[in-house]
């Protein structure tokens, strides 16, 4: 009896270790499984993201011009860029188109979003979401050269019908005041769509019994639209928020394509600003250490929105 | 009053009908434009009043497009580095997404993690080392420049991982009894089942690098390695003194498939759009 319980305890044993480390070989072939199907994404990732971040700050403390080789010049490239008029006008004018843009964009993508998210036929819905969004689906490029010629002020029509009403419309891309207002209006026409959808989408998802529970207490249509439209999408309005800032502070191309930045730099953006400096008068130090002070902005910007987001939006 | 208040407000339903549809029409006016203006002889193009009509009808402005640069040859190149940007970056985000999503493996959180955070450094930060790594393989002015870059898409991992996370298991531990590997589980279950994130992420990366101007400008110099966006550009430069119109034309030629095309696709498009949330 005693022998044959201590057989079976320990074949028990040996049944248990061989059931353990075949999960243990199990779990092995699953990690390295996930190993190799992570490993194409992680060899982009460390050659295209981590490397260059990694080069990037290594080439801000230097001074390179391509072809000389580089010179160590420590932190001189910061102390420079902090008494650049240059730089600081780009950033201003970066935060100047950035501001416009996501208070129009804001205010006509849910403007329009809610008229549209009415009771009105599938045909109409179909042909209106189509024109709003069409211009998105165009490059910045085709976008840009089309807009330098509609607005031009000798034969772009829109000069024309300003003119018809009794406006004398500047000269929108040479006038120092006008340049950037004219940019933030093409912006507008181009991405519009994007909130529109994006919050259209968010206004499907609201209960329509929420706002017959407040009707039925009597609440007015601008009453329901604070108090229950805006709370129950605020989490699609702060999304909308967050992509328009990192996308508006990024701004590049209309720059580039139509005003060269100028009149007298009143549309350099950043990003231009960081292309100029790289890719025209080569300064790779300088442009990297821009670029990184850009990111750094960039980054607290949107650590502040996160965390006034969390006390603003709503969530069940 | 005669006018009851449901007439007022059936009357209010129309006029603001009425401003969406004006507003639409705004919206569409400088395509058509380009249209018109792009099929007028370039003595009556930029006549005032402006033409939104017209019966005198030329070809000219699109042939000159051919004669001033390779337009075929850029739209070919154009198509080409979306196509291989498209398959290459969703499947190296497939295949990291099924991992995260169900793979258990030392160091799955912090790599994760790690991935997340190159959501948050912007191209501008990577670009000047970008060129200057490319540069010293000697890759500039080719289309290798251009799509290898983009073959990781951190935000399409992300979006698969969390699309892979609402699939239920079931359906997997049953293959997995039948002893089907990894590989043949993403492919013949998971893949299938996620198709509209799939193809959703797809689209976007497709009309991305379709329409990026920023890389392609930046890394391509020669008229027959440029893609359409810098090619129109170059349009403007090769042009000279010549006639604005002929842009016109390589405009419309841009515009008008897309045009057609997203006619037919708008739902699947803006719904993924709505879904992803990815700018274009």
């Amino acid at each position: 009896m005693q022998g044959s319980t201590e057989l079976e305890s320990s074949a028990r044993s040996i049944a248990v270790a061989s059931r353990r480390s075949r999960q243990r070989s199990l779990a092995r072939r699953e990690a390295l499984a996930a190993y190799a199907f992570i490993s194409p994404a992680a060899v982009f990732y460390l050659v295209f993201i981590a490397a260059p971040l990694m080069i990037g700050i290594g080439l801000s403390f230097f001074e390179w011009d391509l072809l000389t080789p580089a010179k160590y010049v420590g932190f001189q490239n910061y102390r420079t860029l902090w008494h650049d008029d240059e730089a600081r006008k780009a950033i201003v004018n970066s935060f100047r188109f950035t501001f416009w843009s996501i208070v129009l964009h804001m205010g006509f993508g849910l403007a329009l979003a809610l008229a549209v998210n009415r009771a009105i036929s599938p045909v109409l819905k179909y042909f209106l979401r189509t024109a709003y969004f069409f211009p998105l689906l165009m490059s910045w490029a085709s976008v840009s050269l089309m807009w330098l010629y509609i607005l031009d002020p000798n034969f772009g029509f829109v000069s024309y019908y300003l003119g018809k009403v009794g406006i004398d419309s500047p000269s929108w891309f040479t006038d120092p005041q006008w340049a950037m207002p004219a940019l933030i209006g093409v912006d507008l026409w181009r991405t519009i769509g994007f909130t529109f959808i994006i919050v259209l989408a968010g206004l499907q998802g609201v209960s329509p019994q929420l706002h017959e529970a407040a009707m039925i207490d009597g609440a007015g249509s601008i009453n329901r639209f604070w108090n229950i439209t805006v709370p129950m999408i605020s989490p699609t309005l702060f999304f909308i928020f967050v992509i328009n800032f990192i996308g508006a502070f990024q701004i590049f191309e209309p720059m580039f394509i139509m005003t060269h930045g100028g009149p007298r730099d009143s549309t350099r953006s950043i990003v231009m600003h960081i292309y100029e400096t790289g890719f025209r008068s080569f300064e790779m130090g300088m442009a990297s250490a821009l670029a990184l002070v850009v990111f750094v902005v960039i980054m607290l910007v949107t650590m502040v929105q996160l965390i006034v987001g969390r006390y603003w939006v709503h969530t069940e | 009053m005669a006018v009851s208040r449901k007439q007022t407000a059936k009357l209010a339903n129309w006029g603001l009908n009425l401003i969406l549809i004006l507003i639409a029409l705004l919206i569409m006016a400088p395509f058509w434009w380009v249209l018109v203006t792009s099929f007028l002889a370039y003595k009556e193009a930029f006549t005032l009043p402006p033409k939104w009509f017209t019966t005198s009808f030329t070809l000219e402005n699109y042939r000159e497009v051919f004669n001033l640069v390779p337009f075929g040859r850029m739209a070919f190149n154009s198509l080409k580095i979306s196509t291989i940007v498209t398959v290459g970056a969703v499947t190296t985000s497939t295949l990291a997404a099924y991992a995260f999503a169900r793979l258990r493996f030392p160091g799955r959180n912090v790599l994760f993690l790690v991935f997340l955070a190159a959501l948050m450094v912007p191209q501008q930060v990577t670009v000047i080392p970008i060129f200057v790594m490319l540069r010293r393989f000697h890759l500039l002015n080719t289309h290798e420049a251009v799509y290898l870059p983009a073959l990781i898409n951190v935000f399409g991992i992300f979006l698969l991982r969390q699309f892979f996370l609402t699939i239920p298991r079931d359906l997997e531990d049953a293959a997995r009894i039948d002893g089907a590997g990894h590989l043949r589980i993403l492919w013949q279950i998971i893949v299938p089942l996620a198709a509209p994130a799939i193809a959703a992420l797809a689209i976007f990366i497709f009309q991305g690098t379709w329409n990026d101007f920023f890389w392609p400008n930046i890394l391509l110099f020669s008229q027959d390695k440029m893609t359409l966006p810098v090619g129109l550009v170059a349009l403007q430069g090769a042009r000279g003194g010549g006639p604005v119109v002929y842009i016109f034309a390589g405009l419309s030629m841009v515009m008008v498939p897309l045009l057609i095309l997203f006619a037919f696709t708008q739902r699947t498009l803006t719904q993924s759009i709505a879904m992803t949330g990815i700018k274009g």
